[in-house]
């Protein structure tokens, strides 16, 4: 009996006008050929909209056929009667972690799928037990979801699956919400259980990281499934899958770079130990090797990612004179939220900082470390609970003091476009910040204009209406109703949050062509270590509310266990060089991107 | 501010008031709710707070975390305390321009405030100790009998445990769109009621949008769940009375008993 099988599987949404007549027919599946045996680790890999989560719902009746036909453990999904015993089988964990929780207690939403397979209330409890068990959140138990992280929301998810007894998990993107540390905690949990129980699992993402341990990997593109083997396999045709808007993980673009350059590594990597063992065997010691080996650091002259002009631009940068006066400025900043109830939390502690003009900001750290917190006191959202905060040496919580000025000063841009969006079209959405500031007329058109221009956004898109552009259209929209006040200081939160690998470089570079064009200061907040290493040029590490590092990136991923330590990882190249130093290879330990490495490898 | 809404927000505790089943703490909230219309002058309050305070102190729900259930209600309250306060007729203590203050005034207006404040305290404390799918069990499995004229019990239920859970997640995220549109140059806090209502188009409409987005996610997962509605639906913890709930009974029956002597025969 195999989980899944799906045969000539096509899907077609039909958009319907007013009178119920289809207007528009749109191919999500075209004849797609699955198989998964049982026990199996599969891996369904595409870039936003190439059909992946179709697929996934298509596996759970969710939806049904246009064409051709899906069985799950043998049952056909067209077919009512199974309806029930389907979904039973194939348990399916969604994206948002919030808006699949149904009870306000953990246990009860772990009860609620078997309460509604009619299971005696005896078996329910015993269940609930097991699952949360397997899952590691027997502690949770009786806590409210609300006060769970994300990736302990997740789990609860799984368990809420479990306690349905599947043959098979279905997990759609499971972890594009969730910080590193949750996505280790959910991936670690559904390997196990595959691992353990012997359950079958479909994992859909766009995160190349998270499918090295999969038995098998499917890649969709356009509703096909465009490659299908091992990771191995699938991961040494880099240049394809660049081609389908995605990428493969950085020490496997490192080898392929490598291998491009006559260092003859056979197959793809996967890992940074993988890595380091077949370099150390292709490239022994004795050889005249590492041409830029015996370094302490990477000179100049090694150069990054990062284009020429950006290097002339970053060089042209007058150096910060001594008495220069910060943009902005944190004195001995304290945060409480909820202060004087039983929910009373510190998040942030003494927290100095000074930011000049120009610079360009990564900003790191987990959720609940506070950099959310300390964005908003940029602009004076959030007000601290003690400490002083400056824009260009005034205290922004002095009396009679403009903060809505100011806001248009310190533009911020949050996580989630969708919260931002809300006018019919998207010049009117982007005119929204400018005429608040009070413009008008042909002045406020042209702002309009300069600020779609500058995020990006083609000129055919300005009269349709946000919320049915894409994901990445979104983003871009968003930043240029920003962008739009002409801030003087933009902070990015988590831009990139949910594109796929494509979209993501899109917006970064988007991100970085506006720093440069416009010498606007740019805070990025973001857990991606290799994002903020390729572009800022100075690091601030945020945990438990104060500031662990605050140096530039090749300093701060010096200390690789220290920031092991809070759960945050180094990039995986920065990782390889330094474990082959501890190998004693004379190699940099300060390599941030695939390139320098590249270069200090050859 | 959003924040601050507690109404309908679980305090996880385990005290005896927490363990209750929630058929008892629904028909005692009932009969409390009642007893305090029966109540007609301020000594028949003592009662009522007498009782209240005996479960309050068994529930374990910290004071200050009740009273911030009364704040949204704040409002309200002044209003129904000052038509009290100014139309009730009676002798005059002080009077300016039309507005008369009598001593009957004031008394009723106080009257009314504590009525108020008690309805409050006590219907929150109900939902405090009681997890909305506990509260909904309960009020499902009470109005069981009207199901024989059609009424869909639990359908009513399952949305008010829906309801009760999102509160929460869409009072962050009215939050976080008001503050989206903030970093826009959003003026939220000044003008008149006219421009502040316009000012909350722009929150409105994301939240409505998100609210929707999260209805549709909702109701995929509980189909993915196998949810087919209350038929052949077993209950992990089905509701039993236990010796407490029966220590509760006769608790709730001596205080109403009580309030209702007080009237009859005291008047008060």
């Amino acid at each position: 009996m195999k989980p899944v099988v799906t045969r000539q599987l096509v899907h077609d949404y039909v958009t319907r006008d007013e009178e119920g007549n289809p207007s528009e027919t749109k191919r999500a599946l075209d004849h797609v050929d699955i198989t998964v045996g049982e026990g199996r680790f599969v891996a369904v890999l595409g870039a936003n909209g190439s059909g992946k989560s179709t697929l996934a719902k298509h596996l759970n009746a969710l939806l049904l056929p246009t064409d051709g036909s899906v069985l799950v453990c043998d049952m056909d999904t067209a077919d009512d009667q199974y309806l029930w015993e389907i979904r039973k089988s194939a348990g399916m964990v969604f994206q948002n972690p919030d808006n699949q929780i149904v009870a306000s207690v953990v246990e009860e939403d772990v009860g609620f799928g078997p309460e509604n397979l009619g299971v005696p209330t005896e078996e329910i409890l015993t269940r609930v037990d097991a699952s949360l068990r397997a899952v590691g959140m027997q502690k949770y138990r009786e806590s409210s979801p609300n006060k769970l992280s994300g990736g302990q929301k997740q789990r609860v998810a799984i368990a809420g699956v479990l306690a349905m007894e599947p043959k098979c998990i279905l997990l759609d993107e499971p972890t594009a919400m969730l910080d590193p540390i949750g996505r280790r905690e959910v991936l670690e949990t559904v390997r196990r259980l595959n691992r353990e129980k012997g359950i079958t699992v479909i994992l859909i993402t766009h995160y190349m990281e998270e499918v090295t341990e999969a038995d098998e990997v499917i890649v969709m593109r356009h509703g096909r499934v465009a490659m299908q083997g091992t990771p191995r396999e699938v991961f040494s045709r880099v240049e394809e899958l660049r081609e389908l808007r995605l990428e493969v993980p950085q020490v496997t673009e490192l080898a392929y770079e490598l291998s491009r350059r006559g260092v003859p590594f056979t197959g793809a990597i996967l890992t940074p130990q993988e890595f380091v063992d077949a370099y150390l065997s292709l490239k022994p010691e004795t050889d005249a090797e590492n041409g830029g080996a015996g370094a302490e650091t990477v000179s100049a002259e090694v150069g990054s990612e990062r284009n020429e002009s950006v290097e002339t631009g970053s060089a042209g940068k007058p150096v910060r004179m001594q008495d220069e006066q910060p943009i902005l400025s944190l004195r001995n900043v304290d945060y409480v939220y909820g202060a004087g109830t039983a929910f009373e939390k510190k998040a942030l502690e003494h927290v100095n900082l000074d930011i000049f003009r120009g610079e360009y900001i990564g900003l790191i750290g987990h959720t609940g470390s506070g950099k959310s917190t300390l964005i908003q006191l940029f602009n004076g959202l959030e007000k601290p609970t003690s400490g002083t905060v400056c824009y260009e040496g005034v205290d922004i919580f002095s009396e009679k003091y403009d903060r809505r000025k100011l806001r248009s000063n310190v533009g911020l841009v949050f996580q989630y476009p969708d919260h931002q969006l809300f006018e019919t079209t998207v010049r009117l959405d982007v005119a929204y910040g400018p005429k608040n500031q009070g413009l008008s007329g042909a002045e406020l058109e042209e702002r309009v204009e300069w600020a779609l221009r500058l995020a990006g956004v083609a000129e055919e898109l300005w009269q349709s209406a946000p919320l049915e552009l894409s994901g990445g259209q979104k983003r871009r929209v968003a930043i240029a109703g920003v962008l739009a006040m002409k801030p003087k200081v933009l902070v990015l939160d988590e831009p990139t949050a949910g594109l796929d690998p494509c979209g993501r470089d899109e917006i970064l570079s988007e991100v970085e062509r506006i720093c440069r064009e416009t010498g606007m200061t740019v805070v990025l907040v973001s857990h991606r270590m290799e994002d903020v290493a390729r572009f800022a040029d100075r690091l601030i590490v945020m945990n438990d509310g104060h500031i662990l590092q605050d140096a530039p990136p090749k300093e701060v991923f010096r200390h690789r266990e220290e920031l092991t330590a809070v759960g945050l990882e180094v990039p995986q190249v920065t990782a390889v060089l330094q474990m082959l130093r501890e190998r004693g290879r004379k190699v940099p330990a300060d390599i941030v991107t695939t390139a320098e490495a590249v270069r200090a490898l050859m | 501010m959003l924040r601050d809404i507690t109404i309908g927000q679980y305090y996880p505790a385990d005290s005896v008031i927490h363990r209750l089943d929630p058929r008892t703490k629904i028909v005692g909230t009932m009969l409390y709710i009642l007893s305090l219309f029966l109540v007609r002058e301020f000594p028949g309050f003592i009662v009522v707070i007498t009782a209240f305070a005996g479960v309050w102190i068994l529930s374990h729900v910290p004071f200050t975390y009740m009273l911030r259930g009364l704040r949204p209600i704040l409002f309200i309250l002044f209003i129904t305390a000052g038509f009290n306060v100014f139309l009730t007729k009676g002798t005059v203590l002080w009077q300016w321009w039309i507005f008369t203050v009598t001593k009957e005034g004031l008394l009723r207006g106080a009257f009314m405030a504590i009525r108020l404040i008690l309805l409050i305290l006590g219907t929150s404390m109900m939902t405090y100790t009681t997890t909305p799918n506990q509260l909904t069990d309960g009020l499902e499995k009470l109005m069981k009998p009207l199901k024989v004229i059609h009424f869909p019990v639990h359908e009513i239920a399952m949305m008010m445990s829906i309801a009760l859970r999102f509160i929460p997640i869409l009072t962050e995220e009215a939050t976080r769109i008001r503050k989206a549109q903030m970093a826009r140059g959003a003026d939220m806090e000044s003008g008149g009621i006219i421009r502040r209502a316009k000012a909350l188009v722009p929150v409105f409409i994301p939240l409505l949008v998100a609210a929707f987005h999260r209805a549709f996610d909702l109701a995929m997962a509980m189909e993915a769940r196998c949810y087919h509605g209350g038929d052949g639906r077993t209950k992990m913890k089905p509701l039993r009375y236990h010796a407490r709930d029966r220590f509760a009974y006769a608790y709730l029956l001596c205080f109403f008993a009580t309030v209702i002597l007080l009237r009859v025969w005291l008047k008060i």
